[in-house]
Order: structure tokens, then sequence, then C-alpha cells
């Protein structure tokens, strides 16, 4: 007689696996960042912060050089003065320079239409991407990119320092070239994207690279150095 | 009778450890399918708990109402995910519905012996 329930136990029995299943499922982490991708990120960092921590290291050990030239006479003064002065042109961008790294060329597709062009967008990306590889200098189309510079769409035109470029778009950063053409070549990134979107990408390592320093004046008409502690 | 709601929560444990402790994964894509299933099954199960109560239970009945109305919610979610529409909610909505129908039977029951005993 009771025997005969004994298919509603097997059901249930079905469903009590269907259930854990179905939540062991759900728990299952999804591999949006696994584990070693978040190692890896978290190293990257940390290299990164030991890099930082060692520059500026160098810096202390380079500004008080400067300083113990400096208190020995008026001549030592004015050379210690002379190269910092110097150094700050090279990071500013206003000074040629030389050095190993890669020119990126965007050219439109041949009989491509308009819709189709390069614009500032394709631009911004290529540069944002080797400053997070650590180009050290970037120019498009001997403009030299600067803490000011805009690269901005004029029309059918592309602005870069306010001077009008046009293609094909010439890239050129130094730092150093294997790093920042793997950077452009990483799977699904930049290139990848680009050549998906018919934007013709190409990566041409260089032992040397000229960059030109910036042609025009800093405009500072509203900011003041505000001088703290003082 | 009162057998059925016990063995039916002897099988519901007694699964869910299985279940939890199967050296099985699911790919996350049966998810759906999986949840429709568990519904289906519950449904079933509280269908038959009240065909119990009511002494008119049939074994056949039971598994052929399990298995095909798995079979057809799963259908409905294939051909929901091929027509881009979530047809499988009408299968969700008509478990749903009858669930709390035949649990509404089951608890009357329950009631009723409640009454009885005390």
């Amino acid at each position: 007689m009771q025997t005969k329930y004994l298919s509603i136990a097997a059901v249930t029995l079905i469903l009590g696996l269907l259930i854990g299943l179905q939540v062991r499922l759900l728990e299952v982490p999804q591999p949006s960042l696994s584990p070693d991708a978040r190692i890896s990120a978290l190293s990257a960092e940390l290299n990164e912060l030991t890099k930082e921590n060692k520059g500026l290291r160098e810096e202390i050990v380079d500004l008080e050089e400067k300083v113990s030239i400096a208190q020995q006479g008026v001549e030592q003064a004015e050379a210690a003065l002379r190269a910092e002065i110097e150094k700050h042109m090279v990071v500013a961008g206003l000074t040629k320079l030389i050095g190993p790294g890669v020119e990126v060329t965007l050219e439109n597709v041949p009989g491509g239409d308009y819709i189709f062009a390069i614009r500032d967008e394709d631009l911004l990306r290529v540069v944002n991407e080797l400053r997070a590889a650590e180009a050290e200098a970037i120019a498009i189309n001997d403009q030299r990119l600067v803490a000011s510079s805009e690269i901005r769409q004029a029309g059918p035109f592309i602005n870069v320092n306010l001077e009008r470029i046009s293609p094909p778009y010439r890239i050129q950063a130094i730092g150093n070239p294997d790093k920042l053409r793997r950077e452009l070549e990483r799977p699904g990134g930049l290139v990848d994207t680009s050549r998906y979107l018919g934007v013709e990408v190409r990566i041409e390592v260089k032992e040397e690279l000229v960059l030109p320093g910036y042609k025009g004046r800093p405009r500072l008409e509203f900011v003041r150095p505000l001088k703290e502690g003082v | 009778m009162w057998v059925s709601i016990w063995l039916a929560v002897v099988g519901l444990v007694v699964g869910i450890g299985i279940g939890f402790n199967l050296p099985v994964f699911l790919p996350a894509a049966y998810a759906k399918y999986l949840g429709i299933a568990i519904l289906a099954a519950l449904d079933s199960v509280f269908g038959g708990i009240r065909a119990a109560m009511e002494e008119k239970f049939d074994n056949l009945v039971f598994l052929s109402g399990f298995v095909g109305n798995a079979m057809m919610a799963a259908l409905l979610v294939f051909i929901g995910d091929r027509l881009g529409v979530e047809i499988y909610i009408a299968a969700v909505v008509a478990f749903g519905v009858r669930l709390f129908h035949n649990l509404g039977v089951i608890r009357r029951y329950l009631v009723g012996r409640k009454s009885e005993t005390a």
C-alpha cells in the first residue's frame, strides 16, 4: 500500500539533486577576474611602485648632490641650476629627443567611406596605450605631445597642438620598444580592435627615433604657483 | 497519506546531500534549464502529495506527469532561446499557479487533521 508512494521519494530525490547542483552552479565565481589575473595585476602594481620608489630615491640623491655643489660657490650653483633646468625642459617636452621606440602608422583603408576614416578617438586610444606602456615621449606627425596637447577632431581633420595634421598618421613613441609593441599587439588589444574597425595599423620598432620639441609657447595666463609652507 | 510527505522530505534531504557532494559541475549555460526542471519537479511533488491526500495517487500518472512536464518546460526554454522570446515564463507561471493551488489543498488537509487530533 505504502510502497506505491516511493515514486514521490524518487522524484523528490531528483528534485533535491537538481537543487544542489543549481545552488553549486550559481556559487561558482564567474571567471570575470580569475585569481591568476588578480595576482598578476597586483604583482604588476607592486613592480610599478617599487620602480617609482627607486626613481624617487635616485631623485633625492641627485638633488642632494646639486645642493652640495651649490654650497661650493656661485659658478657651481649656476651649473647645478642649469642642469636642473635642462632636466625639466626634457620632462616638459620642450627639447628635441632621441631614443629607441616604436613608430605606429595609422592609415585609412583605401577607397573607404568617410565614416570609416580615422578619428581623434583612434589616435587618443593609441596614445593612451603607449602611455600605459611607459612611453617617455610621444609625437604625432612631428607634433610633440606635452601636458597641454589636445588631439581633437575638427571637421574632417584632426588637430594636435592646434596644428592640423593629415593621414597617414605617424605616432612616434620613445620607450622600451618591446614593451610598447607588446602592449599594442596584445590579443584583443588596440591593434586587434582597430583592424576590426577597418583602420590599418602598422607598428615598426626603431632603434633610433628623433622627436621634435614642443613648438608652441606655454600659455599660463591664469595659474599662479602656490607656495606651500612659506 | 502522511507517509507521502515524510517520503518527500527524506527524498529531498538525501537528494540535496547527493547534489552538493556530486563531483559533477554543470556548465552555467544550463542554469535556466535546471531551474525550470526544479520547478517541474516541485510541481509534480506537490501534485503527488495532494493526490496521496485525496487517496487518488497513481504512479503512472505521477511519473508521466513529472517526466512530461519537465520535458515540455525544457523544450519551451529551448524554443524561447532560439526565438529570443522568453517563452519559458509560460511554464513558470503555469507551474507556479498549480504549485500554490496544490499547496492550498494540502494545507487544508493538514489543518483539518490538526483540528481532529486537538
